[in-house]
């Protein structure tokens, strides 16, 4: 971990290469083979059809699952950062169960409208973030209280969201299942979250001040209201847009940022980044994990991040107190 | 800076009722009281943490909330009872932002920056400990850091709230003196919120005590501490004792 710590640049081009290295391994794995030489053959020389049925299915479900996961991801930290509470997570405090409300109901009702279900499913998450600060705001932020009204608020909207499916008859979209996705949906996505990234790269600093006391900040004549609504704004977009195409996938935005953390420290410089890698690596792995274990059938990559990610996580954190 | 008529209540509580104050420029002035007399809540609306309801506090005879966020806090440093930052920041970089009033958002700090934040880490004398990791400090080197922070903010005013708190004597002692010295050699106006009366005494130029919300004197220590006047804050009888110019408030029976 001290290596890593000193050598953070190092380190998120690591990430780099791996994330590479996992992008191949899962574009080859599953019933359709080919070798690294036939794949770029395929793609940029010759036409092949297991190439193209590769390209036309297998493609854009991993990119859509690294770009989910780098949202996901990202959305935690911010809302750790944002809340000042290390138990902050999209999932836990129910802003991705009222993104889900309002994008199973532009499913339902509304299902021309496509191209505009992220912007409309931001607004259910949005509006359930709002609900959750206004109430948990007494006097200033109360970070435990945040949690309670997160969770109490988690499990309404999540008992709408049964009560929509089962008057509705579509499939569960709450376990969090990577399926069928087209070139479609990975434009849709980056047209959002590419730029989103963008801006967090410049937002750096207002992170990095964030962990300082409220009152601290106002006295060094900073608008801490500011940083924290374009922060929050921010987080929420990110998941309510993950949602949109994924459906929900708990645990990654509260395990990946503490896992980057462990690693890099908190300057948001190195931390943003390599959050963002690990979110995109490690739900990659588990949605490759999950599509081969038991193949044809499929376990969504949700049951085995936790699965997996549970233990792991606890092990580190068990680790980094004998460091410290 | 001057306080007019000065009240504030919270949930129907009043907290302060029409209090007049005016501290005296490049002194230190402490304020004393028992718990809830309201000397932090004015010393939170002195820093513009909480808003005025009533009356009006002026600085250099403009009103202290007619001031632009980054312009009062080049005014004013407030060093607060209870500070937090990520512990792998390094003493020098909580320093550096010190500066943030004087710079705009991810502007890098100038050659004259960096100048002050050497002169801030040379006052506190944290010079070894500049590139140590904060939670890595003792509680009374990592006090030096905060206020070392306050004065790379470069400013005339300099207010604390109950600085000592969380210390052992020794980081007490060390912290007044450092206040000390900030206050004669460079001319800060110290305001600050402090509990123990025999410090506030001996570090203080003036003294101003509160109880419930009301001021009760204002002065020098040795002209205004005494048995009668302690009595009527505290609600309790303190021995004084005086010895040689020095006075001395036995804080046991």
């Amino acid at each position: 971990m001290k290596i890593i710590k000193k050598n953070p640049l190092l380190f998120i081009l690591g990430l780099m290469i791996i994330l590479g290295i996992c992008f191949f391994l899962a574009i080859n794995i599953g019933s359709i083979k080919v070798s690294f030489i036939q794949l770029m053959k395929g793609l940029f020389i010759e036409y092949n059809k297991d190439v193209a049925s590769i390209y036309q299915i297998r493609f854009p479900r991993v990119i859509v699952t690294m770009l989910v996961g780098c949202a996901l991801a990202l959305s935690g930290l911010l809302f750790q950062v944002v809340l000042k509470n290390p138990l902050a997570d999209p999932g836990l405090i129910g802003i991705s169960a009222g993104a889900n409300i309002v994008s199973l109901l532009v499913g339902i009702f509304l299902p021309d409208l496509y191209v505009f279900k992220p912007m409309i499913t931001c607004l259910g998450g949005l509006v359930t973030f709002i609900i959750i600060y206004s109430l948990s705001w007494k006097s200033g932020l109360n970070t435990t209280r945040i949690i309670l009204v997160g969770v109490a608020i988690h499990y309404t909207m999540n008992a709408i969201v049964s009560l929509i499916e089962s008057m509705s008859a579509s499939i569960s979209s709450s376990v969090g299942t990577i399926t069928l996705y087209s070139w479609n949906d990975v434009f849709l996505l980056m047209i959002y979250i590419v730029p989103i990234l963008i801006i967090l790269l410049f937002l750096t600093q207002a992170c990095d001040l964030l962990g300082l006391e409220d009152r601290t900040l106002l006295s060094l004549g900073i608008n801490v209201n500011t940083y924290r609504f374009i922060l929050s704004l921010l987080a929420v977009l990110l998941c309510s847009i993950s949602v949109a195409i994924a459906g929900i996938l708990s645990f990654v935005g509260l395990l990946v940022p503490h896992l980057a953390r462990l690693c890099v420290g908190n300057q948001h410089k190195y931390l943003i980044p390599t959050t963002a890698l690990c979110g995109a690596i490690i739900l990659l792995v588990a949605d490759t994990i999950g599509r081969t274990l038991m193949a044809p059938y499929e376990i969504s990559a949700g049951i085995i991040m936790s699965m997996i990610g549970g233990p792991i996580f606890i092990l580190l954190l068990k680790r980094s107190l004998y460091e410290s | 800076m001057k306080v007019n008529h000065l009240s504030f209540s919270y949930n129907h509580q009043s907290y302060m009722k029409d209090i007049n104050i005016q501290f005296k420029d490049q002194k230190t002035t402490t304020i004393i009281g028992p718990n809830g007399s309201g000397k932090s809540t004015l010393l939170m609306l002195l820093s513009r943490i909480y808003k005025i309801q009533q009356g009006s506090i002026e600085l250099d005879n403009k009103n202290i909330w007619d001031y632009k966020i980054k312009e009062f806090a080049r005014k004013v440093a407030v060093v607060h009872q209870k500070n937090q930052v990520y512990g792998d920041l390094n003493v020098r970089t909580i320093i550096g932002y010190g500066r943030l009033p004087y710079l705009n958002y991810h502007q890098s700090l100038s050659k004259e920056d960096k100048q002050i934040i050497d002169w801030a880490i040379e006052v506190t004398n944290l010079k070894e400990h500049q590139n140590k990791m904060l939670n890595s400090l003792s509680g009374g080197q990592q006090q030096r850091v905060w206020i070392a922070l306050a004065l790379a903010q470069k400013t005339p005013i300099l207010l604390l709230d109950e600085p000592t708190t969380y210390l052992d004597i020794k980081a007490q002692i060390e912290t007044l003196n450092l206040l000390r010295k900030i206050n004669k050699e460079y001319q800060i106006t110290i305001i600050m919120v402090h509990h123990d009366i025999n410090q506030a005494i001996h570090y203080s130029d003036e003294i101003i005590a509160m109880k419930n919300g009301q001021l009760m004197f204002q002065g020098k220590p040795h002209e205004v501490i005494n048995q009668k006047t302690l009595k009527e804050v505290y609600d309790y009888d303190l021995n004084v004792i005086k010895n040689n110019e020095e006075l001395f408030v036995l804080n046991y029976q």
